[in-house]
């Protein structure tokens, strides 16, 4: 069953730099929301179904983590897998976020990087999903 | 001029312009390059342990390449987004720069890219980048904190 993602980051340049790859990394996408803050991305997640977010840190009105502690309040959507995609290199502020239940993807990153994050992170081998 | 902070920069520079932006450095820069004009520059500001400002211009004609390979697009984007792409481009190098200069324990705050004419202050660190037919420019200002030595 394809994948539903929600990709927050405040550059539109960004946001279509990681949609771009998502469909380059062979991975069964479905929908593929966007938002702009935390807040808005609280927004999408209250009416669609989303599967995975991808979440930049650094964002106006809301950002990333103050967007992941909302989200493991929530008993809707406490479980639901997050991935960091981010430049953050101070290893303190990374093992937070990781506490939190977030993946993480290094910026730059290639198709790959992120196709192993995301299965990893949705519990799937790399074998079951050969994308389509 | 820190041969050691020159060196992380142009590792920073060289991954970033190959991953986000599929451009390969080339191995030499050729006259063509050197003498390519300047399309725009960005400065990205941080603040840490030590603070300062990155700043990265484009020549020769890649600005609208790099976008259009960003983005996925065939045709060259709207200006605005090209300097959006190339503020995206320094935001990177600039977070991938820092912690191997500084080490993965300090934590900086890195700014939002801007449009950049000048800065009045020297480079601490200065790289060029060859690409294409054209080239990049990075250059390393530190306003404040310790003396970054080799």
């Amino acid at each position: 069953m394809p994948w539903n993602i929600l990709v927050v980051d405040d550059s539109s340049v960004m946001r279509a730099i990681i949609i771009k790859t998502l469909r380059l990394s062979r991975l069964p996408l479905g929908e593929v929301h966007e938002a702009t803050n935390g807040q808005e991305a609280l927004k999408v997640l209250d009416g669609n179904w989303i599967d995975l977010a991808l979440v930049d840190i650094n964002m106006p009105v809301m950002d990333g983590e103050e967007m992941i502690n909302r989200l493991r309040q929530n008993p809707a959507t406490v479980d639901l897998p997050v991935i960091i995609v981010s430049t953050e290199g101070n290893e303190t502020r990374k093992e937070a976020l990781m506490q939190k239940r977030a993946g993480f993807v290094h910026k730059p990153f290639t198709p790959e990087t992120l196709r192993f994050a995301i299965l990893r992170t949705l519990g799937e081998s790399d074998e079951q999903k050969a994308g389509d | 001029m820190s041969k050691r902070l020159e060196t992380e920069l142009y590792k920073a520079a060289t991954l970033t312009f190959e991953e986000m932006g599929f451009l390969l450095p080339t191995s030499e820069i050729d006259e063509q390059q050197l003498n390519a004009q300047v399309e725009a520059m960005v400065s990205v500001e941080f603040k840490g342990p030590f603070s300062g400002t990155l700043l990265v211009r484009v020549c020769g004609g890649l600005l609208p390449i790099l976008a259009a390979n960003m983005l996925g697009e065939e045709d060259a984007p709207p200006k605005s987004l090209q300097y959006d792409a190339l503020g995206e481009i320094a935001n990177v190098i600039c977070g991938n720069m820092l912690p191997s200069i500084a080490g993965s324990k300090d934590f900086f705050h890195v700014g939002a890219p801007k449009m950049t004419e000048s800065i009045d202050l020297l480079p601490i660190a200065e790289v060029q980048v060859g690409l294409g037919l054209g080239r990049a420019d990075l250059l390393l200002f530190i306003s404040s904190g310790p003396v970054l030595t080799e």
